[in-house]
């Protein structure tokens, strides 16, 4: 048996145990599949919410927006600390201890100093985005073979032969890892940010369909959530295979 | 004397070391690497720096090679002294031959020519044909971890001899191998240097190998480092070690070798 029909396997077990399972509780609650995908029908057919290709837009452009904040930030500010020694021992330990406070505590924060609207959705992807790139900098450059480094010296190689032909070819494999949870860190935190709290975006449009209680709309109203981060995240797959391929 | 034509043996110094020291700082202390080292070397010499472990061979390769500083003295290379690694008359192969693992083994060769800026062409064109005496002529486009040990510090030669300096440094370059490996790779080191005629320092811990491939072997004391000795060897290639000669040269070198080794185990 191939992968892909092990992999229906499951899916149809799911779905059917799904269907069992909404229809002997409340189906206005559990919302079984046999009402989700007709709803979905209505979504993708802007029946339910015609104006779902706006807030998908939005949603997207804030992705886009804090994820390019997150990766600038995060190498910036990793290079910085990792390059420079005495930065790195002054900043280094604030930085770890940070990541550890679970991100949400700052929301509030986030929205008073940013408002409702995009600003503070990206502010948030931004911030749970740019910890696993910045981290990811910082072991990648302790994960660079120093030998190399010194056969590069030794070729007469300046600090930023050094840095292009050695350092970053070599952390390539850690920092794509670090890129790639960076970019699943700032979908998640736009989207969680939206439904904290929005006017617009795909998270206000899930808050106003499980406030009036329409299940099956918000059902599936997650579904093309999920597909907008799968696919994100396919790509990111893509490209980490392709940098790892070439490193490995 | 069986054998090509000796090597021009020119009295002009291409290499002046003149007493050099240096001095580590570690957790437990500082430690003397090297104390006071003078050494000229000829060009076209294949001049060999043998002791015992610790004694600072590698640290006084790194000081021609302008990767360590001395503490006091300096260093000349035809009477200029070295401020810093200068590719176009020094080359370097180190025990651990650092190939880059994201690139094959011929864009490993072209390392050099690349940070000095030579055309992609080009370096193509010096490193392929080095391929060949390498005998890595198939393995142009294979990454390191394809390659076996003995190919790999072939592949670290190759891109210390594709740069074309005069000078190649290498720092106990057959030391990782087995021994079989590295009598093989020693002859064909040795065919390399009187074809391209480099200057060679070669550190080693191998007293088989300083016997067959040197002209002349430097003996180092136990930390801190000095020079305990120089034996000159006869010119012939290949050097016969049944030969009555070598037999005694070998005692000789072992003799003052065993004394250092001994204070060198006594001391760790």
């Amino acid at each position: 048996m191939n992968i892909v029909a092990i992999r229906a396997v499951i899916l149809v077990a799911i779905l059917a145990l799904w269907e069992i399972a909404a229809r002997v509780g409340n189906p206005l609650i559990y919302v079984p599949p046999s009402a989700a995908l007709p709803a979905l029908g209505e979504l993708l057919r802007l029946r339910s919410y015609p104006d779902l290709p706006e807030h998908l837009a939005l949603t997207a452009q804030e992705i886009v927006v804090a994820y390019g904040l997150a990766v600038a930030g995060g190498l910036g500010v990793g290079f910085a600390l990792g390059l420079h020694r005495v930065l790195g021992r002054a900043y280094g330990p604030i930085l770890a201890a940070l990541y550890a406070v679970p991100s949400v505590v700052w929301y509030p924060s986030l929205m008073l100093f940013f408002g409702l609207d995009a600003a503070s959705k990206i502010a948030f992807g931004f911030l749970l985005g740019f910890f696993p790139v910045t981290l990811a900098v910082l072991a990648g450059i302790r994960q660079v073979n120093t030998h190399l480094v010194t056969v590069a010296r030794s070729f007469g190689a300046s600090s930023t032969t050094v840095f292009t032909k050695v350092m970053v070819p070599g952390m390539l494999f850690t920092l794509m890892g670090g890129l790639r949870t960076g970019l699943a860190l700032a979908v998640i935190g736009v989207i969680v940010g939206e439904i904290l709290g929005s006017k617009s975006g795909m998270g206000s449009l899930i808050n106003h369909a499980y406030g009036l209680f329409r299940t099956a709309d918000y059902v599936a109203l997650v579904i093309v959530t999920l597909v907008l981060i799968v696919a994100s995240d396919a790509v990111a797959s893509l490209v980490e295979r392709r940098a790892r391929r070439w490193t490995a | 004397m069986s054998g090509p034509p000796a090597r021009p043996v020119s009295a002009v110094e291409l290499i002046r070391i003149e007493g050099v020291s240096k001095r580590y700082e570690t957790a437990s202390g500082a430690v003397d690497a090297i104390r006071d080292v003078s050494l000229a070397v000829r060009p076209g010499e294949f001049c060999t720096i043998i002791g015992p472990s610790g004694c600072g061979k590698s640290t006084l390769l790194s000081m021609v090679g302008g990767l360590v500083s001395p503490d006091t003295g300096r260093v000349l290379i035809e009477t200029r002294p070295v401020t810093g690694p200068d590719p176009k008359r020094v080359a370097t192969v180190f025990q651990d031959p650092g190939l880059f693992p994201w690139r094959t083994a011929v864009e490993n060769v072209e390392f050099g020519l690349e940070v000095q800026g030579v055309g992609g062409k080009r370096r193509r064109a010096v490193a392929t044909e080095l391929l060949g005496p390498l005998g890595l002529r198939r393995f142009a486009e294979k990454y390191p971890r394809e390659l076996s040990g003995g190919m790999r510090q072939r592949v670290a030669i190759g891109r210390a001899l594709a740069v074309d300096a005069q000078i190649l440094l290498m720092d106990e370059p057959f030391g990782a191998l087995d021994e079989q490996t590295r009598v093989l790779m020693g002859e064909w080191l040795l065919d390399i240097w009187r074809r391209t005629r480099r200057t060679v320092i070669f550190v080693t811990h191998s007293l088989h190998e300083a016997l067959a491939l040197s002209s002349r072997v430097v003996v180092m004391t136990a930390r801190p480092g000095r020079i305990k000795s120089v034996i000159e060897l006869p010119q012939g290639y290949p050097r016969l070690m049944e030969s009555a000669e070598l037999v005694t040269l070998r005692a000789k070198l072992w003799s003052e070798i065993r004394d250092e080794s001994l204070r060198a185990m006594g001391e760790s």
